[in-house]
């Protein structure tokens, strides 16, 4: 059976990565910690996971993995791979539904100063990102390109081949803001199968200026970079670091749909109760600053900003700061908990139509 | 010239390798009708020389008529030959008809006498029968008769065949010697046939060609090179023979010293091999004239059934020099036969003494 | 009166001798029985008992019907079938003749042709299939080159589509098919083209009617080859793809994600598992083997 691992050669190394370390049996004070690998994992590397184990004077390695289903594949096969993994809010949630994950104990992990709804039962809040409309600033000029997500879709006034997501999550919600559906009814037009059949038939007016559906961001990040499409759909930090790297790539926050990423622990995982300090440590908003330097996904810890950590320029390009979030709608956790699969496999049959 | 055969003349053919011969100037004039052997050990040429008859190997230059019509720039298919080859070359993926079937096919023969031409080369190589068996099914010899029905059912006027019997056992190659000379003599088709073997060159032929390095040796018919050999090379390669060094000075012969007297005379002196043929040699019990005598030793002595075997060294001969006799299996002369170890006069009529260069 | 047979000579202890060959024979399938039992027999075995367990983990249809109910299953075994039938005729217009060529070469070329045809092997997959990407992508190295000489003027679209995908697949399935078919002509005996031409035939002729016939059995041991590999192929069309072409194995790995359910995905791998054998089951039907492996 192929696994998701196989999607990308980040996932074949982890794949041997993670064999590997299942092979090896670690101290109590070491801790293994996937997360998604690129200049995502980086950020984290660098502004997080190993200054944060310094200052415990812990050992932590380091792997990338594929996803909440490896998570779940791990857990229910008895392994014993990894004791923290980075991931979407949404699917941890879908891995708590499941029952895959241990119950984050909050008497440990001080949550006090996250933003409102920033952190779950099993998942404690990291990062805030968007999925935004991102173009090519060498196509469409600096500023002149996409703003908005009815101008994604008008394929008369921005001509030119798109991208989005080979999967569901963060795609419909883009049709039904460029169909003029208001931010805040989104998610009821969503709740029922024609609101996400009328989502559907909005990409599929514009399905054959469709010329890549895109499985990573590390993908999404290289169409952009290649100039293989014009204009995608993707997570800004992804193009914030394209765009440092020298891509001709630009967004406007008017299309930001804002989501979040936190840190889970697998149900039965050997050291948990150190992991769980572990995160504790991390959600210090010292960590986060110095992650956000790394890549624009902003911070769940409101002191961040009360401290000042962050320089106000830098502050600026972040999703959740209070200038770019008031445009922006945030996903539903519960919609997706809801209908993640139904609207997957619509999804999918319109993709293959 | 007849209607089921035409004569092959060959001239001056050379096909050369880097700075080896596979041809030197072959001449050759193949009769109409006639059964010719190519005769030589492997490496000779032999096999070059049909493969160029047949179109598969291009000379350097030369020329190789077919009747009247020069044939030496047509490609294979064009030359109307059948061929039978050392592995027979059968079509596995056919049956025996369809193998049989095939020239006829290629040639647009219709349905209804394809089946007669092909009954009828299968009657001819007395496979009547078994034209729904597959390739597999059949036995060596078998095998042998398709692919030889299979060359003669378009009625080429010319055959050429390469060792076509080297793969069976001696009983049947032997069987199938006769029967092929028998076909031939029946549909008198125009034959070449290559072989090493020297008793089935003679067995089978009209005329044989020994082939050597690439050159003709000689040329004539099977009793002309058995009792006429050009040469050392070929009394020694047609039939058993000892080669004895003889000396001619002033037209005399001698053999070790010993004077001996030679059914012709030479033409020139020098040294020469004197052929003795073990079936000519006899065990003499005293001296007629007429005939040459050799003395030495008995070495050894083999019961081979039809014949026995000896095996005798020569007395005066330093290099120990060895002459086999062939005595008939007759009750008589059995008895009397020399014990291993003794010494015997051997003779040889002088009607059968002569050397070759 | 009883008659007691008496023992032959060493009877029992020449029997003894046969029976101990016949185990020591048995004894050497015994490895290969094992690996199959234990790496097909079981395994496929246990994929069928898991595509009927449901979500909830009892015996259920569910994971047939969702097939039954969504178009895009149809369309993505479709598309399977479609890019490996595709993949393996390309294979075998381009193997066919590199094949019949290197069978003409003598031992010592043909060698070092077949070095050049297993040469993509020393490299892995994925990072073939990359290569191929950063070839044919708009801005890539064929079009930049096409451009730059004039041939065409804007960008053509050879990748993230069937095309880019059928590229990379056909060349990483290239060795599959010429390995079997190479051997195979090699032990075609070149008498037997000579035989055809002396009897007659044309060059083409003796082709057609003879040395065809007789690399079927290679060919089609390539094809299948092919074939077969091609239906589980993953990371060559979601790279080259593009994401527009679905086969079956990517669907399988989606759905082990979505639904968290070896099941959803067990009944994937099942459909294709009884349609190939059901195609497989007419082929041969239609090309007795029988009749090609008779020689």
């Amino acid at each position: 059976m192929k696994k998701t691992i196989m999607k990308s050669a980040i996932g074949g190394l982890a794949a041997a990565g993670l064999m590997f370390s299942a092979a090896v049996s670690y101290a109590d004070d070491t801790l293994r910690i996937v997360s998604w690998g690129g200049a995502y994992q980086k950020g984290q590397s660098l502004g997080i996971f190993q200054p944060a184990a310094k200052a415990m004077g812990i050992t932590v390695k380091e792997d990338t993995y594929g996803g909440i289903s490896d998570v779940k594949l791990m857990v229910k096969s008895g392994a014993d791979k990894f004791d923290i993994f980075s991931s979407g809010a949404g699917s941890c949630a879908s891995g708590a539904a499941e029952g895959v994950l241990e119950k984050l104990d909050y008497s440990v992990i001080d949550v006090s100063n996250h933003l409102p709804g920033m952190y779950s039962d099993y998942c404690a809040g990291a990062d805030i990102f968007s999925v935004v409309a991102a173009y090519n600033t060498e196509t469409y000029g600096e500023g002149n390109g996409p703003k908005t997500w009815a101008d994604f879709y008008d394929v008369e006034k921005f001509p030119g081949t798109r991208a989005m997501r080979n999967k569901v999550d963060g795609q419909l919600e883009t049709a039904l803001l460029a169909d003029g559906v208001p931010k805040e009814q989104v998610y009821e037009v969503l709740d029922s199968e024609e609101g996400i059949e009328r989502a559907l038939d909005k990409i599929r007016s514009i399905k054959p200026h469709i010329a890549v559906w895109w499985s990573s961001g590390a993908q999404h990040a290289q169409l952009m970079k290649d100039g293989e499409v014009d204009m995608t759909t993707g997570w800004n930090g992804r193009f914030d670091v394209a765009k440092e790297d020298g891509a001709k790539v630009a967004y406007d926050w008017q299309s930001g749909i804002m989501d979040w990423e936190g840190y889970g622990i697998p149900k039965g995982a050997k050291n948990k109760d150190l992991a769980m300090k572990y995160i504790a440590e991390m959600m210090k908003p010292e960590y986060m600053a110095e992650f956000a330097k790394y890549i624009t996904y902003g911070p769940t810890n409101g002191k961040v900003y009360e401290l000042g950590l962050m320089e106000e320029s830098r502050a600026r390009m972040m999703p959740s700061h209070p200038d770019n979030a008031k445009y922006q709608l945030t996903i539903s956790q519960d919609w997706y908990a809801k209908w993640r699969t139904i609207a997957a496999e619509m999804y999918t049959e319109m993709m293959t139509e | 010239m007849n209607e089921t055969s035409l004569n092959i003349s060959i001239r001056e053919v050379t096909k050369k390798y880097d700075q080896f011969y596979a041809l030197k100037d072959v001449s050759l004039e193949i009769k109409s009708g006639e059964f010719m052997t190519l005769l030589g050990p492997s490496g000779s040429g032999k096999t070059t020389l049909l493969m160029v008859l047949a179109g598969f190997t291009n000379p350097d230059y030369g020329s190789v008529k077919f009747g009247d019509e020069e044939v030496i720039l047509k490609p294979p298919h064009l030359r109307g030959i059948g061929m039978v080859f050392q592995n027979y070359a059968l079509f596995p993926h056919m049956t025996v008809e369809q193998n049989v079937g095939y020239p006829q096919k290629l040639r647009g023969v219709s349905a209804a006498e394809t089946k007669r031409s092909v009954e009828e080369a299968l009657n001819t190589v007395k496979l009547e029968g078994l034209g729904h068996r597959g390739i597999n099914e059949l036995s060596g010899g078998q095998r042998q008769r398709v692919a030889l029905a299979r060359a003669i059912v378009f009625k080429p006027k010319i055959l050429l065949m390469d060792e076509p019997l080297s793969a069976l056992d001696k009983k049947l190659r032997e069987e199938m010697q006769i029967e092929l000379r028998q076909l031939h003599d029946t549909l008198n088709m125009t034959t070449v046939y290559v072989t090493h073997d020297q008793k089935e060159a003679l067995t089978m032929s009209d005329r044989i060609t020994v082939i050597n390095h690439g050159e003709l040796m000689q040329l004539g018919t099977p009793n002309e090179i058995y009792e006429h050999p050009n040469n050392h090379f070929i009394a020694d390669f047609i039939g058993e023979s000892s080669l004895l060094p003889v000396a001619i000075r002033d037209g005399k012969a001698s053999l070790n010293g010993e004077k001996i007297v030679m059914a012709e005379k030479a033409e020139k002196d020098g040294d020469y091999l004197l052929v003795v043929r073990p079936e000519k040699a006899f065990l003499a019990d005293k001296k007629v004239k007429g005939s040459n005598y050799f003395s030495g030793k008995l070495i050894d002595s083999i019961f081979q059934g039809e014949s026995q075997l000896l095996v005798v060294k020569l007395n005066s001969n330093d290099d120990g020099q060895e002459v086999r006799v062939r005595v008939p299996n007759e009750s008589v002369t059995q008895k009397a036969l020399p014990e291993v170890g003794q010494t015997v006069s051997i003779g040889l009529k002088v009607a059968d003494s002569y050397v070759v260069s | 009166m009883t008659i007691v047979e008496a023992e032959k000579l060493n009877q029992k202890g020449l029997q003894k001798v046969a029976a101990n060959e016949r185990f020591t024979f048995f004894g050497l399938t015994l490895p290969y029985l094992i690996m199959v039992t234990a790496l097909i027999v079981i395994p496929v075995g246990w994929l069928f008992y898991l595509s009927f367990i449901g979500r909830d983990g009892s015996f259920s249809f569910e994971n047939y019907e969702r097939m039954m109910k969504s178009k895009a299953y149809i369309r993505i075994f479709i598309t399977t079938f479609k890019i490996s039938i595709l993949t393996t005729i390309i294979c075998a217009a381009i193997g066919y003749p590199l094949a019949y060529f290197m069978s003409q070469l003598s031992r010592k070329w043909a060698n070092i042709c077949m070095i050049g045809v297993l040469i993509p092997f020393w490299t892995s997959l994925l990072v073939r299939t990359y290569a191929w990407l950063v070839l044919l992508q708009k801005k890539g190295l064929l079009n930049n080159m096409a451009i730059e000489m004039g041939l065409i003027t804007e960008p053509i679209k050879i990748v993230h589509n069937t095309t880019g995908t059928l590229i990379g697949m056909v060349h990483i399935m290239l060795p599959f098919l010429i390995l079997p078919l190479y051997a195979n002509m090699r032990s075609i005996d070149k008498d037997t083209l000579k035989a055809a031409s002396s009897l007659g035939a044309t060059p083409t002729r003796a082709f057609w009617t003879v040395f065809f016939p007789l690399s079927l059995p290679g060919l089609l041991a390539g094809l299948l080859i092919v074939f077969v590999l091609c239906l589980g192929f993953y990371v060559t069309p979601a790279i080259l793809g593009g994401g527009r072409v679905i086969m079956a194995a990517m669907k399988i790995s989606s759905n082990i994600e979505l639904y968290f359910s070896w099941g959803a995905a067990s009944a994937l791998g099942v459909v294709l598992l009884v349609v190939t054998g059901i195609i497989l089951f007419i082929a041969s039907k239609l090309v007795s083997m029988d009749q090609l492996g008779n020689r």
